[in-house]
C-alpha cells in the first residue's frame, strides 16, 4: 500500500514539475521578449528595458524559473502587472466564486448523471433508455456557452425568473445563489451527458454479474439493488470519467464565467489576457493545470479506496 | 408449502422451455431435479422465484401457501423472495458482491426485511454463519468474498439464503464449481439444514450421486418435460424411462472406471427443434413409431411416474 | 451482422455530409459575400432573399453560416490531421522500439492529460496573441498524445501477430514492418479516433472563437457569431439560435459517426452488445 502510494505521489509531483516547465516555457521563453508582449509593439525600448529590469527578465532563464516556482511554493505568485497587486491576492479574492461554481456544478453533474445512467440501465432497451441516450447524445454535442445563452434567453429574457448574468457579491447570499443557478445548470447539463453514458454502460456490465441475481433473489427492490449493489461495482469506470471530466469542468468554469460575467478565476484569466498581464495569466494557467493533475492523481488513489480487491493486490 | 400447477415457460419464439410441470414441495421435503443442461431445470427454479429472464413468459400457477402469485406481479414476488423461497446458485465465486463484507451481506436482508438493528443483525449473521459450519465464523464477518475459498463462499450464500427463514431453499447446481470433498460437505450441510429447520429443499443437479445423497424424491427432466419422478432411491435403482437409464449408465463409478463411459448419443435438442411428440425421440435407443408424433403422459410405474410410450407397450 | 448500417452511422454520415457540403460549397459560392454589410437591411426576417434573415449589420446569415462551416472544418482538418500524423508516428515508433523509447513517449503523452485543449489554447493565445492559427496549433498539440496512445495500443497488438514474426524472420526492418504491416492494420482505430477528435476540435474552435481567442473579425466563425449575438440577446434572440444549431449538427454528426464506426470496427464491443 505505502509503496503504491509513494510511487503515485512521486509520479504526481513529477508531472506537476514538468507541467510547470511547460507553462513557464510557453509563457516566458517562447514568445521571445515578454516585455514586448506586455507593453505592445508601439512601446519604447526604454520602457521595455525598465520593465525587464522590474520583472527580473534579464536574469538567466533557469534562475527566473527557480525564482517563479520557489515563490509559488511560498504562495508568492508575483505582482500583477495590470492590477499592481499580488497575484495571490487576486486569486484568493476570486477563488470562492469559482470554487462554488465548480463544486455545485460537479455535484449536480454527478447527481444527474448517476440518476440518468442508472435509470437507463434499469430500463435497458426500452423507451426510457432510448430517450435518455438520445438526450445525452445531444448533450455531448451542445457547447456549454450556447446552452448558457439558450438558458438565459428562456429563464432571464423571456420568463425573467433568474438574472442573465453578473454577480451581486456574497453579501446577499440569496441573490448570490440565484445568480449561480443558470451557470451551474449549464455546466452540469453538458458535463453529465458523457458521465450518464459511462454510468449506463458500466451499470449494464455489472448487472450481468451473478451477485446482482443474488441480490434480487434476496428480495431487494430494484432501486436498492441498483444503488447499493450495482453502482458501487460500476464506480471504477465512473470515477475515471469523473476525474477526466474535472478537466472539462475546469475549462467549463472558465468559459461559463465569461458567459455570465461572473468575477471568478476564469474571468480574471480573460481580463489578464486582454491586459497582457502575463504574470497573472501564467499563475492562473499553472493553477488550472495543477487542479487537473491533482484530480487525475486523486482518481488513481480513489480506485484503491473503492475496491478492496485492488487494496489487497497493491498492498 | 410451495406448489406448481401446469407450469410452462414460453420463450420469445413461442417454444416451451418448461412444459406442464405439477409439483408440490412439503415442509422438510428434499426434491432433486435432474437433467442435462437445457432440460429446463434452472428455468423451473427461476419461475419459482419469479425471476424468469425478460422475454420469457410463465404460464400456469405458482402457489405459495396456497396463494397463486402472478408472474408479472414483481412486488408480490419481492415480498416472497428470501422469506418464502430462497435460492443459491452455481458459482459461489461470482454470486457475492465483491465490495461488501460478508457480515454486511448477510445482515442486509435481516435489517431491510426483518427490521433488525445493526447490532442484532450482526449477531444473527454470526449465528447463521455458525449454523453453516464455516470455520472461524466471527472472523469471516469482516472479510471480503475474495478472501474466502469457494466452499466458504457457498456457505456464506447459504447463510444469506437462510436469513429470512424461508420455507423452501432452491439450490441450483450448488456444488458444480466446487471440488469433490467440499461438494460432499455442502450437500450434507443442505440435508442437515433441511431436516433441522423443516425447510423444503429443491436440489438441482446433473450429478446423480449428489442427488441420491441429498434428496428423498427425484424428478428427471428432459427438454422441458418431466420424464420420470418418484422416490430417489427407487428411481435410481430401477429407472423406468430410457432417458433416466441413459443418465445412470453414463454415470462414472468405481466399477466402470477402466471402461469407456457409455454416453447418450446426440445432445439435448435446440428448443425450436422440439417436436410435438416425446422430446427424447430421436436420441432414444428404444424409440417406437408413435414417439415422434404423440407426447407420452406421466403414468404410474412401480417406483413413481414416468412419461414413456414403452410403459404402455409393456402393460 | 446484417448488411444494414447502424442508425448512428447513417444519421452521423448525413449530418457530416451536410456540414462538409456547406463548407466546400462556401469556398466557391455563398448566396451573398459573407461579410457584405447592408445596414439598411439589418435584422431582416427570414425571406426569399435572405433565407434565415440578416444580422445587426445586415449581413446574410446563411452566407455567414456557410463560410463559418468552411472555417470550422478547415481548423478541424488541419489540426486533427497534424495531431493524428505526428501522434500515430510516435505511437508506431513506441510500439516498434519498445523499451525506454516507448517509456519516454508514453510518459510525455501523459502530460497531454494535464492540459485540456481549451486551457492550452488559452495559454498560447495569451503568449502569442489570439489567432486562428494558435487554435490550430493548440488542438493539434493536444491531439498528439491521444493518437500516440491509440496507435501504440493497436500497434502493440499487431506486433504480436504471426505475419509480423514472419516478416521479421524474413529480415524486414522494423521501419518497413511498421509501414507495410502495422500501419494498415491500425488504420481502423486511428480513423475512429480521428472522427471523434473532429467533433472535439469543432467544439474547441467554437468555444475559443466565442471567447475572442480564435477567429478574429471579420473571419466568419460560429463561435464568434454567438459572441456577437449575446450582446443582442434582448434585441434579436434569433441570432443566437442558428450558429448554435450548426455547431450541434457538426459535433453530433462526427460524434455519431465515430461511435458507429467504433462499434463496427471493434468486434469486442459488438459482442458485448449482442450478449
Amino acid at each position: 500500500m505505502s509503496y503504491f502510494l509513494a510511487r503515485r505521489i512521486a509520479g504526481f509531483l513529477l508531472t506537476l514539475f514538468v507541467v510547470s516547465i511547460v507553462v513557464f516555457a510557453v509563457m516566458n521563453v517562447l514568445p521571445g521578449d515578454p516585455a514586448l508582449t506586455i507593453l505592445g509593439l508601439d512601446s519604447t525600448e526604454e520602457a521595455r528595458a525598465a520593465l525587464r529590469g522590474r520583472l527580473g527578465l534579464d536574469e538567466p532563464v533557469v534562475q527566473r524559473y527557480l525564482a517563479w516556482i520557489g515563490g509559488a511554493l511560498h504562495g508568492d505568485l508575483g505582482q500583477s502587472y495590470s492590477f499592481d497587486v499580488p497575484v495571490s491576492g487576486l486569486i484568493a479574492e476570486r477563488l470562492p466564486l469559482t470554487l462554488s461554481l465548480a463544486v455545485s456544478g460537479m455535484a449536480l453533474t454527478i447527481g444527474l448523471a448517476l440518476t440518468m445512467g442508472l435509470t437507463a440501465a434499469a430500463r435497458h432497451g426500452r423507451a426510457g433508455d432510448w430517450a435518455i441516450m438520445l438526450l445525452s447524445q445531444l448533450g455531448i454535442a451542445v457547447p456549454a456557452f450556447w446552452l448558457s445563452m439558450l438558458l438565459v434567453l428562456l429563464f432571464a429574457v423571456k420568463l425573467r425568473w433568474l438574472p442573465p448574468g453578473g454577480f451581486p457579491g456574497w453579501g446577499d447570499p440569496v441573490a448570490a445563489a440565484r445568480s449561480l443557478v443558470l451557470p451551474t445548470v449549464a455546466l452540469a447539463l453538458v458535463q453529465s451527458a458523457v458521465l450518464a453514458r459511462v454510468t449506463r454502460s458500466a451499470a449494464l456490465e455489472v448487472m450481468r454479474q451473478d451477485f446482482v441475481r443474488t441480490a434480487r433473489a434476496t428480495g431487494f427492490a430494484p432501486r436498492h439493488v441498483l444503488w447499493r449493489h450495482v453502482l458501487p461495482n460500476a464506480l471504477v469506470p465512473i470515477v475515471t470519467i469523473v476525474g477526466l471530466q474535472f478537466a472539462g469542468l475546469v475549462t467549463g468554469t472558465i468559459v461559463i464565467e465569461n458567459v455570465f460575467y461572473l468575477p471568478g478565476l476564469g474571468r480574471l484569466l480573460f481580463q489578464s489576457i486582454a491586459n497582457r498581464d502575463l504574470i497573472t495569466v501564467q499563475a492562473l494557467v499553472m493553477l488550472f493545470a495543477a487542479i487537473v493533475v491533482t484530480a487525475n492523481f486523486l482518481v488513481d488513489i480513489a480506485y484503491v479506496v473503492i475496491d478492496p480487491r485492488l487494496r489487497a493486490q497493491r498492498a | 408449502m410451495i406448489a406448481l400447477r401446469g407450469l410452462c415457460v414460453r420463450t420469445g419464439t413461442g417454444h416451451l422451455a418448461v412444459r406442464d410441470v405439477d409439483l408440490t414441495i412439503q415442509a422438510g421435503q428434499r426434491l432433486g431435479v435432474v437433467g442435462e443442461s437445457g432440460s429446463g431445470k434452472t428455468m423451473l427454479a427461476l419461475s419459482m422465484m419469479g425471476m424468469v429472464p425478460d422475454g420469457l413468459q410463465v404460464e400456469g400457477q405458482v402457489l405459495v401457501d396456497g396463494h397463486s402469485i402472478a408472474a408479472e406481479d414483481e412486488r408480490a414476488w419481492r415480498s416472497h423472495r428470501a422469506r418464502s423461497v430462497a435460492m443459491i446458485f452455481q458459482e459461489p465465486m461470482a454470486a457475492l458482491n465483491p465490495l461488501v463484507r460478508v457480515g454486511d451481506t448477510i445482515a442486509e436482508p435481516l435489517r431491510r426485511h426483518l427490521g433488525l438493528s445493526r447490532r442484532d443483525a450482526r449477531a444473527r449473521a454470526l449465528n447463521l454463519l455458525e449454523e453453516t459450519g464455516i470455520p472461524q465464523a466471527r472472523r469471516r464477518l469482516d472479510q471480503y468474498p475474495h478472501e474466502l475459498s469457494g466452499g466458504q463462499r457457498q456457505r456464506v450464500l447459504i447463510a444469506l439464503a437462510l436469513a429470512c427463514d424461508p420455507q423452501l431453499l432452491i439450490a441450483d447446481e450448488p456444488t458444480t464449481a466446487l471440488d469433490a470433498q467440499v461438494a460432499l460437505r455442502i450437500t450434507d450441510l443442505l440435508v442437515r439444514l433441511s431436516q433441522e429447520r423443516r425447510m423444503g429443499l429443491l436440489f438441482i443437479s446433473h450429478d446423480l450421486a449428489a442427488v441420491s445423497r441429498t434428496t428423498s424424491d427425484i424428478m428427471v427432466m428432459y427438454g422441458g418435460d418431466v420424464v420420470e419422478r418418484g422416490r430417489t432411491a427407487s428411481v435410481l435403482s430401477a429407472p423406468e424411462h430410457p432417458y433416466t437409464r441413459g443418465l445412470l449408465a453414463a454415470r462414472p463409478s468405481l466399477m466402470t472406471r477402466s471402461r469407456r463411459l457409455p454416453t447418450i448419443p446426440g445432445t439435448v435438442p435446440q428448443l425450436n427443434a422440439l417436436a410435438a411428440g416425446c422430446r427424447f425421440a430421436g436420441r432414444c435407443a428404444r424409440e417406437l413409431p408413435i414417439c415422434a408424433s404423440r407426447r407420452p403422459p406421466l403414468s404410474p410405474t412401480e417406483t413413481g411416474q414416468a412419461a414413456c410410450h414403452l410403459l404402455g407397450a409393456q402393460a | 451482422m446484417t448488411a444494414r448500417l447502424p442508425a448512428n452511422i447513417l444519421i452521423g454520415a448525413v449530418l457530416v455530409a451536410l456540414v462538409a457540403g456547406a463548407a466546400v460549397l462556401s469556398a466557391v459560392w455563398t448566396p451573398y459575400p459573407y461579410a457584405a454589410i447592408d445596414v439598411a437591411n439589418k435584422f431582416a426576417a427570414p425571406s426569399a432573399t435572405h433565407w434565415l434573415g440578416t444580422d445587426q449589420l445586415g449581413r446574410d446569415l446563411v452566407s455567414q453560416l456557410m463560410a463559418a462551416a468552411g472555417n470550422s472544418m478547415t481548423v478541424a482538418v488541419v489540426a486533427v490531421g497534424i495531431g493524428c500524423s505526428v501522434g500515430t508516428v510516435l505511437g508506431l515508433l513506441a510500439a516498434a522500439r519498445g523499451g525506454w523509447v516507448e517509456e519516454i513517449i508514453m510518459r510525455l503523452s501523459d502530460l497531454g492529460f494535464a492540459f485540456p485543449a481549451l486551457l492550452f489554447a488559452i495559454m498560447l493565445a495569451a503568449a502569442f496573441g489570439p489567432s486562428l492559427s494558435m487554435v490550430v496549433i493548440a488542438i493539434a498539440f493536444i491531439n498528439i498524445p491521444t493518437f500516440a496512445r491509440v496507435s501504440r495500443a493497436a500497434a502493440n497488438q499487431i506486433w504480436r501477430r504471426e505475419y509480423v514474426f514472419a516478416a521479421r524472420a524474413a529480415g524486414m526492418s522494423s521501419f518497413a514492418i511498421s509501414r507495410d504491416h502495422v500501419l494498415p492494420n491500425i488504420a481502423a482505430p486511428v480513423i475512429v479516433q480521428a472522427t471523434i477528435e473532429f467533433a472535439v476540435a469543432i467544439l474547441v474552435e467554437a468555444a475559443l472563437s466565442y471567447l475572442g481567442l480564435g477567429a478574429q473579425p471579420p473571419a466568419p466563425s460560429w463561435g464568434r457569431m454567438l459572441a456577437e449575438a449575446q450582446t443582442l440577446m434582448y434585441l434579436a434572440p434569433q441570432l443566437a439560435i442558428w450558429p448554435g444549431m450548426c455547431i450541434v449538427t457538426a459535433v453530433l454528426g462526427f460524434g455519431l459517426l465515430g461511435d458507429g464506426l467504433r462499434d463496427i470496427s471493434d468486434p469486442r464491443l459488438a459482442r458485448q452488445r449482442s450478449a
